[in-house]
């Protein structure tokens, strides 16, 4: 703990500013501060309230937040916790998010100073996810829910304002999207057949955790017809097999594939677990070499991948997914018969972590935080 | 390190961050993908020519 305003006596801690919302906004924008849309000041007790909800020293950083490497301590975590919009309650699932996507195999670096259109997502298990309302049903990557909305938009605050993620200077995306805007969701525990995604990644059931995931927004799968398993795999599988996603380039890959619930079921009810729902879209992902252009088989599969493709054929299988275990499993969503399917950035591995207190003990409640 | 004139900015910052402000940046122009073989020859004549300054003034 820290005592608030000694540490915003040091140097370029706070800024004066007249009592104004229009005047604290327009100050943001020209110092390129926030993601364009109206910040919410964060006044010395707005501050100090959302850091009453954080076990761990103020000014030690938690993370480093590339391409900048700026430090990203509670205290300025908790500025654009309170710029984004966010409840006091939700500052200790905000920071292991960021905490989770600083981890080295997430390569941070990377998924913020690309070109490509990828954006750190966070998927929240375990009781918290519910004690904090985080939407997990209809429409529960969109907008319309506090949680995800500002938990999210917090994240990106932190990418841009921390980590330097500013167009054209660490963020180098040929055109963005709006996932940069906010991208978080709960699991849909009550409604998987499956285990939940923190469980599987060796966390507790009684764990609450985030996984992130460094990925594209959603690519939709319809399917209103198909009622059975293999029926709905089948047309995952398809949607999954198209040119142009950095994961048919990248052998360790990890693509995100969410069950919208009735498919999730559905294919349950058929007799796959996830393992076997791995197996079927590996070997059903696949598009001929063919598919691709003349110069991408010339130029990248007969040099990169040379011992596959060098002699090959335009019928020549190319997959989607190197490994049936890379592929990552989700249950999100409310009623209706579609499902997701998100290609990542291709060299970004997820990292799940588990909510802990700071002397290391599993948080069973936002509340263990208060102080 | 080697950067295409979009990235120049994002070179700096990272020269910065890693403590090597005054690392020299070799410019080429961009893109680097989709070239032919003569055109990335070309990127290596741009390329060449400042290294080559780089190397001569390290000397002195």
């Amino acid at each position: 703990m820290s005592d608030l305003s000694e540490l915003l006596q040091s140097p370029g801690a706070s800024i004066e500013a007249d009592d104004d919302f229009d005047a604290i906004n327009r100050l943001y924008l020209e110092r390129g501060w926030g993601d364009g849309l109206p910040l919410i000041p964060p006044t010395v007790p707005r501050v100090e309230a959302m850091l009453a909800w954080c076990d761990r020293p103020w000014n030690e950083a938690v993370a480093k937040i590339p391409p900048r490497y700026g430090e990203a301590t509670p205290l300025r975590l908790a500025a654009n916790a309170v710029m984004a919009g966010c409840r006091p309650e939700y500052f200790p699932l905000y920071l292991l998010a960021i905490e989770a996507m600083c981890e080295q195999p997430f390569n941070l670096y990377a998924v913020q100073a690309t070109t490509h259109v990828c954006a750190p997502l966070v998927i929240v298990n375990g009781p918290v996810a519910r004690e904090l309302d985080i939407n997990c049903g209809h429409n529960a990557l969109g907008p319309g829910w506090q949680a995800n909305a500002t938990i999210g938009r917090a994240i990106r605050l932190a990418l841009i304002n921390i980590g330097g993620a500013i167009p054209a200077l660490g963020d180098m995306s040929t055109y963005g999207g709006p996932s940069k805007y906010s991208f978080l969701a709960a699991e849909n525990e009550a409604q998987s057949p499956w285990e939940p995604l923190h469980v599987e990644r060796g966390l507790p059931q009684g764990a609450s955790a985030v996984t992130v995931v460094g990925a594209e927004c959603p690519h939709n799968v319809n399917d209103h017809e198909s009622i059975s398993g293999a029926g709905i795999l089948t047309t995952i599988a398809g949607t999954m097999a198209t040119t142009g996603n950095n994961d048919t380039y990248y052998p360790d890959a990890q693509p995100l594939v969410v069950f919208g619930p009735e498919h999730a079921r559905t294919v349950a009810n058929d007799g796959f677990d996830k393992a076997k729902v791995r197996q079927f879209l590996y070997e059903h992902a696949t598009l001929p070499l063919g598919k691709f252009s003349k110069e991408n088989i010339e130029r990248r599969f007969k040099v990169a991948y040379k011992d596959q493709y060098a002699s090959a054929g335009p019928d020549a299988v190319v997959r989607a997914v190197q490994r049936p275990d890379n592929i990552l499993i989700a249950v999100i969503g409310g009623a209706g018969k579609h499902s997701a399917y998100f290609p990542t950035f291709g060299q970004t591995l997820a990292v799940t972590r588990a909510l802990k207190m700071h002397d290391g003990a599993l948080a069973k409640s936002v509340h263990d935080f208060k102080r | 390190m080697i950067c295409s004139e979009p990235f120049e900015k994002l070179g700096k910052t990272q020269a910065r961050v890693f403590g090597v402000p005054d690392l020299p940046l070799v410019m080429i122009p961009h893109p680097l993908g989709g070239l032919s073989l003569e055109q990335v020859e070309g990127r290596a004549e741009v390329a060449i020519p400042q290294v080559v300054k780089l190397i001569k003034a390290s000397s002195q």
